[in-house]
């Protein structure tokens, strides 16, 4: 056989080694085969005759996949030139082709056509043939998706069936458009349902490894293994890094980013000329804008100002962009220093807006902008607010500027005029709130007059109302609100309140005809027949006979109190605290003359009365032989009692001053757990007046509960118990530290003072570091300990004796706050006493001690 | 904060409608179940600018003096760049 080669009998070769594989089926006969059929390939290609050597060699892949890489060596690339893509298809013209035929140049097609647009303009097949419709129509979607974005439809091409040989070309495209749009997965996906063995597979392995090469979202574990190519081809590598590749002025602001960051002050100069040269060069029209981030960015740094100016080629531009940027830059530091420069630039910023024509000066962007400088302000120390705002009035006089942007208030204002929104009324009524005096009253009364049909600040002035015993005026607010929104759930306790509240004013005022009134006023709302709300009602019409002096009708309306809340007990104490209330006499009586029911009953009965009173915002006081006998009577009842109920009696207790009866409401509190746990520990830490460390600790961990539960309530009261007079954040706990302090004190059910050992929260509590207190806890103190510490005279402020307690306190408040904000406490006592600081006090006292 | 005009591909200009519409495309191109993150970046995009008030504010106050000076002034160049068909042939003609 390898004789009938040697002579170019390639058929006869053929058929021998058909022959012999046929009858021996053997590794060495099939290579023998093989080496015929390669033999034979070569000689139809030798002769031209290269449809028919192709179609050779894909009968051989199949029949024989073993001869593959072989057959890889001899495949002409089919639109190497024209004429072969021509005789390649040409065939595909015939409808008479036979099928296997078609297939196998269809194959061909597949894996070797690279040029969609030689194949679209093939003159060997007819103009409307799908192969070149098809190959057209992938052409344009293939330039698009490698020139720009392009939509999902324009990939749909319909023109290209799943059967096509074209059908991977599809595939790709879509995958590179996914690819530039970095949806990775989607990419990674279009690129394995490319057949490995098509044209278009030739660029899996370079959108792989770009895929590999970015620090994009990781791909599924499934996946994972699929990404990344070894050894690129040139010409992959080189696409790779043409579409990689950053543009130069990216690189060079990259390099500026690297030094900002890294605060390295070496070079940065040099990085600033190379980034504004390179975007003369690529990007002239971002030269200013660049050199104005330069320039701020430098400014944050503390560059020096004239350096950067020349490395940047000239000062960039003072505009309102410029300031804006200046601004922001400057707040986002959160110093407070520059917290204050940032609103000097913003109201610059609004300034140089108006003068540029951005907006007019009293447009709602105007007021945006003094609404965002009044939000900056707010986040200043008080007291540091307070010292500019002086400091800038002196310089004011002298350069006549408008330093209106110092003052929360003014920018409130003008916000609010210039764009009357609820939203900034309220940041200005939230502001107005936390300052000294009634001026939250008066923000509330401008923001009523100009938007009527708010309910904000209705409620407002109608609590400011009532706190000022103006019920009449509470009560038309109450109608303003009703109007507004008839839905509110609280409007008709509110009225009931109101009108209780008036009769008790008329009563106090000696106006039983007005107070007559108002009780008839009060008793006819549906409300008033609900819950223990008649026996208010008789209680307020005693009131009235009293002062009227009428005893029969006192006696009937005592009489129906008795009735309506069925125990004497609970309707004397009822009466005391309306009397009470209304300025007149109302004696308890003896608590050893109660019956022993009643007596047993008290702490319900008190619990009931203490309820009411606290929706009346009436004060209940008991003599203290009543509370010994509540507190002797709590333990049989105890159980008997709601948690709504242990509630208001361990508050009430609180408030009188029975940290025993309140502290033991707690314990049964406690002990129900569930959602109230946070309340009651925080009611324990309210009766905890003996023990101020524990005191802390619970209110703290209250806090901490209910912040989890979101009870912003109770986390803002719990947080004012543990801050203490002075404000001051002495520690916080975790959640789980909270936890542990809650199971602490629950199993703490004896009041502090007796025997039973109290919590120990010791390692919870930072511990004070002077040499005093840790030589009361046997710690070590070293020689130079005593010197420079606080609480030593020499070391404080020199105050003067007869300087008054109240000026005193201010000025720990001063004190206090300069230290939140860094301040050190010589700058602090040099700046508030003047002269000399302390330290160098302490100094010249050595001096002149020395010289002694 | 990455400015939400330049999420949604709008002009500071654009009208309400012409922001649904850029919205509606992006919500298209990042699904939120394909793309969360970025689904997530459109929406608040979108909340801001529909709503008047916000986006003149927005207008206004937005100044990014915090994002790296690359991403700011080369945001607009794409990571991968379009480079036309000519080096994609290149690979395909190489085999």
């Amino acid at each position: 056989m390898r004789q009938l080669i040697s002579r170019g009998e390639y058929r006869d070769a053929l058929d021998r080694a058909k022959e012999i594989h046929k009858s021996t089926r053997t590794p060495a006969s099939e290579a023998l085969l093989v080496d015929a059929y390669v033999e034979r390939i070569r000689a139809l290609i030798g002769r031209g005759l290269i449809v028919e050597a192709k179609a050779l060699v894909e009968l051989v892949r199949d029949r024989h996949p073993s001869s593959r890489r072989r057959l890889d060596g001899l495949a002409t690339p089919a639109a190497a030139d024209r004429r072969s893509l021509d005789d390649l298809v040409r065939p595909l013209a015939d409808p008479a082709l036979r099928v296997d035929h078609r297939a196998a140049i269809e194959r061909m097609v597949q894996r070797d056509v690279w040029d969609l647009a030689a194949l679209a303009s093939c003159e060997a097949l007819p103009a409307g043939h799908g192969l070149r419709t098809g190959a057209a129509a992938l052409h344009r979607a293939f330039v698009a998706v490698t020139s720009g974005p392009v939509a999902d439809e324009a990939l749909e091409l319909p023109e290209v069936s799943r059967r096509s040989p074209l059908a991977p070309w599809k595939l790709l495209a879509r995958a590179i458009a996914h690819f530039h749009s970095g949806n990775r997965e989607a990419c990674e996906q279009f690129l394995q349902a490319i057949d490995p063995e098509s044209a278009p597979a030739r660029l899996v392995p370079p959108l792989r490894a770009m895929l590999a090469g970015e620090p994009a979202a990781p791909l599924p574990p499934h996946r994972a293994g699929a990404v990344g190519a070894p050894g690129l081809s040139p010409a992959a590598a080189a696409l790779r890094a043409a579409i990689t590749r950053k543009p130069a002025l990216v690189r060079e602001l990259e390099a500026l980013d690297r030094a900002f960051a890294s605060r390295s002050r070496s070079g940065i100069l040099k990085l600033i000329r190379s980034a504004v040269e390179e975007c003369r060069r690529e990007s002239p029209a971002r030269l200013e804008a660049l050199k104005q981030h330069i320039s701020v960015r430098c400014a944050i740094a503390d560059l020096d100002a004239n350096r950067v100016i020349a490395a940047i080629g000239g000062r960039s531009r003072h505009d309102a962009t410029f300031n804006r940027l200046f601004a922001r830059a400057l707040e986002e530091t959160r110093d407070p220093e520059r917290l204050v420069l940032a609103c000097a630039m913003w109201d610059e910023f609004r300034r140089t807006s108006a003068q540029e024509g951005w907006f007019a000066d009293n447009s709602p962007e105007s007021a945006a902008v003094s609404l965002h400088i009044a939000g900056l302000l707010e986040q200043l120390p008080e007291s540091a607010l307070r010292e500019l705002q002086q400091s800038g009035r002196r310089n004011a006089r002298v350069s006549g500027r408008d330093i209106s942007f110092l003052f929360p208030d003014d920018l409130y204002r003008r916000a609010c005029v210039l764009d009357p929104h609820p939203e900034a009324f309220s940041r200005w009524m939230a502001w107005a709130v936390r300052q000294p005096g009634r001026h939250a009253d008066s923000v509330a009364k401008t923001w009523h007059k100009i938007r009527p049909q708010d309910v904000e600040p209705i409620l407002h002035l109608m609590d400011e109302a009532e706190a000022r015993r103006a019920f009449g005026d509470a009560l038309r607010y109450l109608t303003k609100v009703e109007r507004i929104d008839s839905l509110r759930p609280d409007v008709q306790r509110r009225r009931l309140r109101f009108l209780a509240g008036s009769v008790i004013d008329d009563l106090r005022k000696k106006r039983p005809a007005q107070a007559a009134d108002a009780v008839a006023r009060l008793a006819g709302l549906p409300e008033a027949q609900q819950g223990d709300w008649p026996a208010v009602v008789a209680a307020l019409r005693t009131a009235v006979s009293v002062v009227r002096g009428d005893a029969d009708a006192m006696a009937a309306c005592r009489a129906e109190v008795e009735a309506l809340l069925q125990g004497h007990a609970t309707a004397a104490m009822l009466l005391s605290a309306v009397a009470t209330a209304a300025k007149q006499r109302a004696p308890l009586g003896r608590v050893e003359d109660l019956s022993s029911d009643e007596r047993a009953s008290l702490p319900r009965a008190l619990t009931r009365v203490a309820m009411l009173a606290g929706e009346l915002r009436l004060a209940l006081e008991l003599p203290r032989s009543w509370m010994v006998e509540v507190a002797r009577q709590f333990p049989a009842t105890r159980e008997a009692l709601e948690v709504d109920e242990l509630r208001a009696l361990a508050q009430w207790a609180g408030q009188a001053g029975n940290v025993q009866l309140a502290y033991v409401a707690t314990v049964e509190g406690l002990a129900r757990g569930g959602e109230s746990e946070a309340g009651f520990l925080y009611l324990r830490a309210q009766a905890l007046t003996g023990s101020p460390e524990r005191r802390i600790v619970c209110a703290r961990a209250a806090a901490e509960l209910a912040r989890d539960r979101q009870d912003t309530e109770l986390v803002e009261q719990a947080l004012a118990i543990a801050r203490g007079p002075f404000g001051s954040e002495l520690f916080s706990l975790t959640f789980d530290q909270a936890r542990d302090v809650l199971r602490q004190e629950k199993a703490a059910s004896a009041p502090p003072g007796q025997r039973t050992p109290e919590p120990d929260y010791g390692h919870l509590i930072p511990r004070c570091q002077c040499a005093d207190c840790r030589r009361t806890r046997g710690e070590p103190v070293e020689p130079f300990d005593d010197f420079g510490i606080e609480g030593e005279d020499d070391v404080g402020l020199e105050l003067p004796p007869d300087m008054p307690p109240q000026m005193v306190e201010a000025l720990l408040d001063a004190a206090a706050e300069a230290a939140r904000r860094g301040e050190s406490f010589d700058s602090f006592a040099s700046r508030v006493l003047g002269g000399r600081s302390p330290g160098r006090r302490r100094q010249a006292r050595r001096k002149k001690r020395t010289q002694r | 904060m990455i400015d939400p005009t330049e999420i949604l591909g709008v002009s500071a200009e654009a009208t309400d409608e012409e922001i649904r519409a850029a919205y509606l495309l992006k919500v298209r191109e990042c699904p939120p179940d394909r793309a969360p993150e970025q689904f997530e970046r459109v929406r608040d995009a979108y909340d801001m600018l529909r709503d008047p008030r916000r986006r003149r504010r927005h207008r206004v106050l937005a100044a990014d003096a915090v994002s790296p000076l690359a991403a700011i002034f080369g945001g607009q160049t794409p990571s991968r760049r379009f480079v036309g068909p000519g080096p994609w042939l290149e690979v395909l003609k190489g085999k």
